[in-house]
């Protein structure tokens, strides 16, 4: 069968991107579904929406986070400002990524330079990336969609919140795809877009917040106008007019860009040379710190920023913003009040277990680059010993776990502050440390995966934790038996500082990553390297 | 509060294990004092590598003596990687046994890779490091290196330090490698196809220093398959084929399995010759001829005699020839 060049470059282009795509897609469903299902049971009666709508509808920490609500008393309502706002975001990182991913990240590894060398015109690959990314957004409409209906919100409502969502993706694309043609790497490219991305949501969340005057604000950011399409509440249509026409407009600018420039270089002036620095240059560990501190200061942004956040929210955890029902809900999950502030913070720190388990998985992800692209092999071949070149790895991993567990403990003590919430800095920095049996565990479980399958460790690392994490979620309000539960280790911490510290649970995932972090030592002496 | 404590107690376990295995390499590093002149840079013991179904490398037996230059050829996939990898511990052998100086290649690397130096045939370096830095990293990691020399080979090689890797091309990056690997003064310089990238005057550059490696005592194990560049550098030679090696010696010992080639041209058509016993003839253009002598030419030149010849071309078969010799099959195809 003959293929144009285009199509073949879009299908590469979607394949390329399945695993991102999907991934989103399976977050959104979830996501959508269990807000729907948990407003309905949470909060059955109109009293109960009343007070919900007056306390939390009114709370700017709430609003903060999740924009400004149209209408609290149906549950579509509660979805479209509980999720449509949070996934609308999540839907403009998917198309900046999308589209950085398709146009620089092809180029920063010299791949267009083949493509383009063939019969294919610059615009047609523009055109074919564009499709590819396209067909990506339908396919998360679609996941959406599914999962509003599973939740057994109406049809016509569900279709128009499910498009409210995804219509900031033409917009985002559109920015990383400009950002694509400006910075000449992958990196920078995604920083660019991102940090525009920052400055919508800035933008979006001063207008959220009641009161402040700055309401207009939200017409200056697309994810604003998102908000202005109301689902479920009275829909205005007209506003995706801009959305589509800003996407429309950043996406001709790109294209005419990208047709008169060199492929391999951006338009934005950077700087190959630099005098040498000799910081950290002494070992290979100094050297790896050297190249993960990026990746350190920005989880440790992200986290920080959320941990105060949730510090300031946890003023909020009142039993009248949490209903009876939702609380049943959430003591399934292991027993302890949520409705007083340590309890709301003890939950939420659930998340800050996740991402930096997660950031363990990224180190992981790293050491096996490092390998993969060879670099290791010119390292080894040098007086380095193995056993010392990974237990290096292993420990900046720990150390980095470490230092983000006592951010977040730190931070979300000091958000507590502000809102005079009587939290102790000490129960919080133990909140935080008590992140780490179950990080520290993944983190050996993933070297333990290097040393033996080094080619799938980096998939099996990220797979043990979103299994365990969803097993966790979903397990919890199966209510299956607690040996069962109790495979995930996220099941098997106290969530300090509402819940009491889980010592045995605590040292026993530690004795398990001792062994399977020296295991791994000892086996990774034992094979060949692999590419 | 006894959270704090098994906590503690599991960093200060990862943090031992750290410490104990850097003292344990500190002190191997200390125990190779003495060299002696009668241990071979390179030993191979009936060396052998698969990988799953495939054999990569069959039953090999090295020896390469110190302040030797040791060509090591052989066509794309013939095992030379396989090799070098085996050599430097990267991979483990499937039977046999390599050493480098003496220690096992696979039991105590650290302590043999404290005297080798080794250039990858894929420069991959960390790409937001300067060569600058990165020559200063792999010196530091190394354990040090004639800084002096490092500069001499930069100006040589014309390696621009300040640019950063991800902006260098592969022969640049190379040069990079190779500047880091001579001025390391290993005993033992190991090279995996080292010139891929270079252009002339670099390769030149190269051969030089590789000169300047061997004036000074330094063993050189180069892995090519580049014939002129080994025909220029290297003393001995080892032709590797599907993992084997099927030819080993020095220059002049490869060219007497050769046979020595005559081109003749003739005025108008070739004529009809005898048929000659050791004498291969091979019709190359319509009125030239080239025989392969394995013996005296004599008898050829005793049928030539009387005949229309314009002209006459004898040469000492080159390197090319001895390996493409090693390669053809029946019908002069360049088979594996």
């Amino acid at each position: 069968m003959a293929v144009s060049g285009a199509s073949a470059i879009a299908r590469r282009a979607l394949a390329d991107s399945r695993v991102r795509t999907i991934s989103f897609a399976l977050l959104f469903a979830l996501g959508a579904f269990t807000q729907a299902t948990a407003y309905r049971e949470g909060y059955p009666t109109l009293a109960d929406r009343l007070k919900f709508a007056r306390t939390v509808g009114e709370n700017d920490a709430a609003r903060l986070l999740f924009g400004t609500p149209h209408n609290l008393l149906s549950t579509g309502g509660y979805v479209s400002w509980r999720v449509g706002g949070a996934m609308a975001v999540f839907a403009a990182i998917w198309g900046l990524l999308g589209a950085v991913r398709a146009m620089r990240a092809e180029e920063d590894s010299g791949r267009s330079e083949l493509v383009l060398a063939g019969v294919v015109s610059r615009g047609k690959a523009f055109g074919a990336q564009l499709a590819a990314i396209g067909a990506g957004t339908a396919l998360l409409w679609l996941a959406l969609l599914g999962s509003f209906l599973a939740g057994e919100l109406p049809v016509g409502g569900s279709a128009y919140l499910a498009l409210a969502i995804i219509s900031v993706v033409p917009a985002f694309v559109g920015v990383g795809a400009v950002a694509s043609q400006l910075a000449p790497t992958k990196r920078m490219a995604t920083g660019l877009a991102a940090g525009v991305l920052v400055i919508a949501f800035a933008l979006r969340t001063a207008a959220a917040i009641s009161g402040a005057g700055l309401g207009w604000l939200r017409w200056t950011s697309p994810l604003g106008w998102a908000e202005e399409l109301r689902p479920f509440a009275d829909p205005k249509p007209i506003v995706l007019l801009p959305l589509v026409a800003t996407g429309g407009l950043l996406l001709a600018v790109a294209a005419a860009l990208a047709v008169g420039r060199d492929i391999g270089r951006g338009l934005l002036p950077t700087s190959d040379r630099a005098a040498p620095r000799r910081g950290l240059l002494g070992s290979p560990a100094g050297q790896a710190l050297r190249s993960e501190r990026g990746a350190v200061v920005a989880w440790g942004g992200g986290v920080g920023a959320f941990a105060l956040l949730m510090g300031v929210l946890s003023s909020a955890a009142t039993p009248d913003v949490i209903s009876k029902d939702l609380q049943r809900q959430l003591e399934k999950f292991g027993g302890g009040s949520i409705i007083t502030p340590e309890g709301w913070l003890g939950f939420s720190f659930v998340f800050f277990v996740l991402a930096i388990s997660l950031f363990c998985c990224m180190q992981v992800g790293a050491a096996r680059r490092e390998e993969a692209e060879e670099r290791l092999e010119t390292l080894l071949a040098l007086p380095v010993g193995r056993s010392n070149w990974i237990a290096g790895r292993l420990l900046l991993a720990a150390g980095g776990a470490a230092a983000l567990a006592v951010a977040a403990g730190l931070l979300a003590w000091a958000g507590a502050a502000t809102q005079g919430a009587d939290v102790s800095l000490f129960s919080m920095l133990g909140a935080g440390l008590n992140c780490l049996p179950v990080a520290l565990l993944f983190l050996a479980l993933g070297a333990l995966a290097f040393a033996v399958a080094p080619r799938a460790s980096t998939a099996i690392t990220y797979g043990l934790v979103s299994v365990a994490f969803v097993w966790e979620l979903f397990g919890s309000l199966l209510e299956v038996p607690r040996w069962l539960l109790a495979l995930s280790p996220f099941h098997d911490i106290g969530l300090v500082p509402g819940q009491e510290f889980d010592a045995t649970g605590a040292a026993v995932m530690i004795t398990i990553a001792a062994i399977a972090g020296l295991a791994a030592v000892a086996l990774f002496r034992r094979r060949d390297l692999a590419v | 509060m006894d959270r704090f404590v098994v906590l503690c107690v599991f960093l200060a376990a990862l943090f031992g294990t750290g410490v104990v295995i850097g003292s344990q390499r500190r002190q191997s590093g200390c125990t190779i004092a003495v060299m002696s002149t009668t241990i071979l840079a390179i030993r191979t013991e009936r060396l052998s590598k698969r990988y799953g179904e495939t054999l990569a490398l069959g039953a090999l037996d090295l020896a390469v003596e110190p302040g030797e230059v040791y060509g090591y050829l052989g066509p794309n996939g013939a095992g030379k990687t396989t090799t070098i990898r085996l050599l430097l511990g990267l991979h483990r052998p499937s039977g046999g046994r390599a050493e480098l100086f003496g220690m096992d290649a696979w039991r105590s690397p650290v302590t043999a890779h404290a005297r080798v130096a080794y250039v990858a045939a894929e420069p991959n370096l960390w790409p937001t490091l300067t060569g600058a830095e990165t020559l200063d990293f792999l010196a530091r990691v190394r354990g040090g290196t004639d800084a002096s020399y490092r500069d001499v080979l930069v100006e040589r090689f014309q390696l621009d330090a300040d640019k950063k890797v991800r902006a260098l091309s592969h022969g640049n990056r190379q040069k990079v490698q190779l500047i880091a690997a001579f001025a390391s003064r290993a005993e033992l310089l190991i090279f995996d196809e080292p010139t891929g990238g270079l252009d002339p005057l670099m390769e030149m550059a190269f051969r030089e220093t590789v000169f300047d490696a061997k004036a000074r005592g330094q063993t050189v194990f180069l892995s090519s398959h580049i014939l002129s560049e080994v025909e220029a550098v290297c003393d001995r030679v080892g032709i590797l084929r599907d993992g084997r090696l099927v030819e080993q010696g020095t220059l002049v010992e490869l060219r007497h399995l050769r046979a020595q080639t005559v081109e003749v041209s003739f005025d108008g058509r070739v004529p009809e010759l005898p048929v000659l016993p050791g004498i291969e003839v091979a019709k190359t253009g319509s009125n030239t001829l080239r025989f392969e002598v394995s013996g005296s030419v004599r008898p050829l030149i005793a049928a030539l005699a009387g005949q229309p010849v314009v002209s006459l071309q004898s040469g000492v078969p080159s390197l090319e020839e001895v390996f493409l010799h090693h390669y053809e099959d029946g019908n002069g195809r360049i088979g594996r």
